[in-house]
């Protein structure tokens, strides 16, 4: 018998810039972030989607049954269980010759805060230029709202677009 | 070993909570896979412990933990969300809803069990003493004041657990008698001399109260309407103590006028529903009975009752334009009309409409 009782599908916090839907997706045997850094899909869908204004996240004020995200106008991606927002080529055997650097994001209506896991030196000029993924993964991440700072989400990771971030700041270096 | 609703749109999560519950814990399981059903299934045979899903389409988990709360059948059910949503304003919205506990998933079967048995090994706490005058009425007509006195007495007999007597003021036409399938006699007119002059007790006034198949006794009106006299603030009093000394809970029909009678049971009531509708002569006369009652502002509660099919106003939009909160409202019936027909309140015909938990729902805001 299975230990964990979970969904059978991976279950997220999808915001845009103005709502949050909460729905499962269909990771095909992968994980999150290859969906969405895969440069032949412009598009995430979602099933079973509760749609929140941000104002009032924990208010449902729809669900649809299916739905798809453009996946530039996603600001952010909540999840709760740090593997499931990290690729196996970021969670086994890659702790060695690792560091966190802690940081302070802004996205549009929203501030992270949280970790940057790096395995060389970080080059600020270069962080959000460099590499083909759309979303890095920002570890223990708390993403508050900007008007209403009451209100604020965490995960164990959140996954935030790259496209969409505005300041992007870091404090030293931890071993 | 417990008895557990488990309401989740997840087939494969079901059948697993069925398989570590009833296997594992020795639970007795019921699987619902939508909130409606689950509803059904819970006022049907309410379970010690309901584990809810919030995501589910139709109605959301919260939805269904406050019609639990709101439905004095399975308001004291133990309620468990387990959830995806598992951010601190969600768990807030939870327990707002009226949840007793939270639990996001994944989780595994060893947690589920543990936390299922603490929350079912809770000794509940014994409900409080309930008992009360509740007064309904209406300077205007036609609003649905003696319905709605029927519809709570008899639901107040069936889930309040004390005597109820429901007491009929209006000087005309015995209609709560008849709204119950009773025929009004005897009735008040014959004791109303005694009650002038003081001279009637507990004792006195039982032989003058008619009794209802579903337990409740009434104090009925006569079928011919009084001429020229009500009854005077004394006998109302007389009356209303008389019964008060038998009856934890009283239900009045109020009349619709300020008479001797309407002031004496302002004095004696615990809570007052103004019952009106959302037409403009109703809020216009509500408006008025507020300010000329202001006085028991503190026990006067709102309660919008839809007579007619159809779009009504928000209950905000009519709390605002009274000043004064709405405490209830109570959805149109297709059915009331056959079941004013038939002598058979709605409360005992359809104890599962959306009309009869609403009544429900009202004694509960009395109650408190």
């Amino acid at each position: 018998m299975r230990e964990q009782i979970s969904t059978a599908w991976l279950v997220g916090d999808f915001f845009t810039y103005r709502h949050r839907l909460s729905g499962r997706i269909d990771v095909r045997h992968n994980k999150l972030p290859a969906q969405l850094n895969d440069p032949t899909s412009s598009f995430l869908e979602l099933e079973d989607a509760y749609v929140s204004n941000v104002e009032r996240p924990a208010e449902i004020v729809a669900s649809y049954s299916s739905s798809i995200l453009r996946k530039q106008n996603v600001t952010a991606v909540v999840l709760s269980n740090q593997d499931d927002g990290l690729l196996r080529t970021q969670t086994y055997g890659s702790y060695f010759g690792t560091y966190l650097r802690k940081l302070f994001i802004t996205v549009p209506s929203f501030e992270i805060i949280g970790y940057l896991r790096l395995s060389s030196k970080l080059d600020l000029r270069t962080v959000l230029t460099t590499g083909t993924d759309a979303f890095i993964p920002v570890l223990d991440g708390e993403m508050r709202s900007s008007i209403r700072p009451e209100v604020f989400f965490t995960g164990g990771v959140i996954l935030v677009n790259k496209d969409q971030i505005g300041v992007f700041c870091v404090e030293t270096e931890k071993k | 070993m417990g008895k557990i609703l488990v309401i989740d749109d997840e087939a494969d999560l079901l059948e697993m909570m069925r398989l570590v519950l009833q296997q594992r814990g020795g639970h007795e399981v019921t699987l619902s896979a939508e909130g409606h059903d689950g509803l059904t299934k819970a006022v049907a045979n309410p379970p010690d412990l309901a584990i809810i899903d919030v995501m589910m389409p139709g109605m959301t988990g919260y939805d269904v933990c406050r019609r639990l709360r709101a439905n004095p059948v399975t308001a004291s059910i133990v309620i468990m969300i387990l959830t995806a949503r598992a951010q601190p304003m969600d768990r807030e919205a939870a327990m707002d809803a009226g949840a007793d506990d939270y639990m996001t998933k994944p989780v595994t079967m060893t947690e589920l069990l543990e936390r299922v048995n603490e929350l079912l090994s809770r000794q509940p706490e014994p409900p409080p003493a309930f008992s009360g005058t509740f007064a309904l009425a209406s300077l205007r007509g036609g609003v649905g004041v003696t319905t709605l006195a029927v519809n709570l007495a008899v639901a107040l007999t069936q889930t309040s657990g004390e005597p109820v007597c429901l007491v009929d003021l209006c000087p005309t036409s015995g209609h709560v008698a008849l709204q119950l399938g009773l025929r009004p006699e005897p009735n008040w007119s014959a004791i109303i001399e005694a009650a002038d002059a003081g001279d009637i007790d507990a004792e006195g006034i039982e032989p003058y109260l008619l009794s209802h198949n579903s337990g409740l006794r009434v104090l009925a009106s006569p079928f011919v309407p009084v001429v020229e006299r009500g009854i005077s603030q004394k006998a109302a009093h007389v009356l209303l103590g008389a019964l008060q000394q038998q009856f934890p809970v009283l239900v009045v029909d109020v009349p619709s006028t300020l008479d001797e009678a309407t002031m004496a049971v302002m004095q004696v009531a615990s809570a007052l529903g103004m019952v009106l509708t959302a037409e403009p002569p109703s809020l216009q006369t509500s408006i008025g009975t507020l300010r000329s009652l202001s006085q028991w502002s503190s026990k006067l509660y709102a309660i919008m009752n839809q007579v007619a099919p159809g779009p009504q106003l928000p209950a905000d939009a009519i709390a605002r334009a009274l000043k004064h909160p709405v405490a209830a409202t109570i959805a149109f019936d297709p059915s009331q009309a056959r079941a004013l027909a038939q002598g058979t309140p709605l409360t005992l015909s359809s104890p599962d409409s959306p009309f009869a938990q609403a009544i429900r729902g009202l004694g509960q805001v009395f109650g408190r």
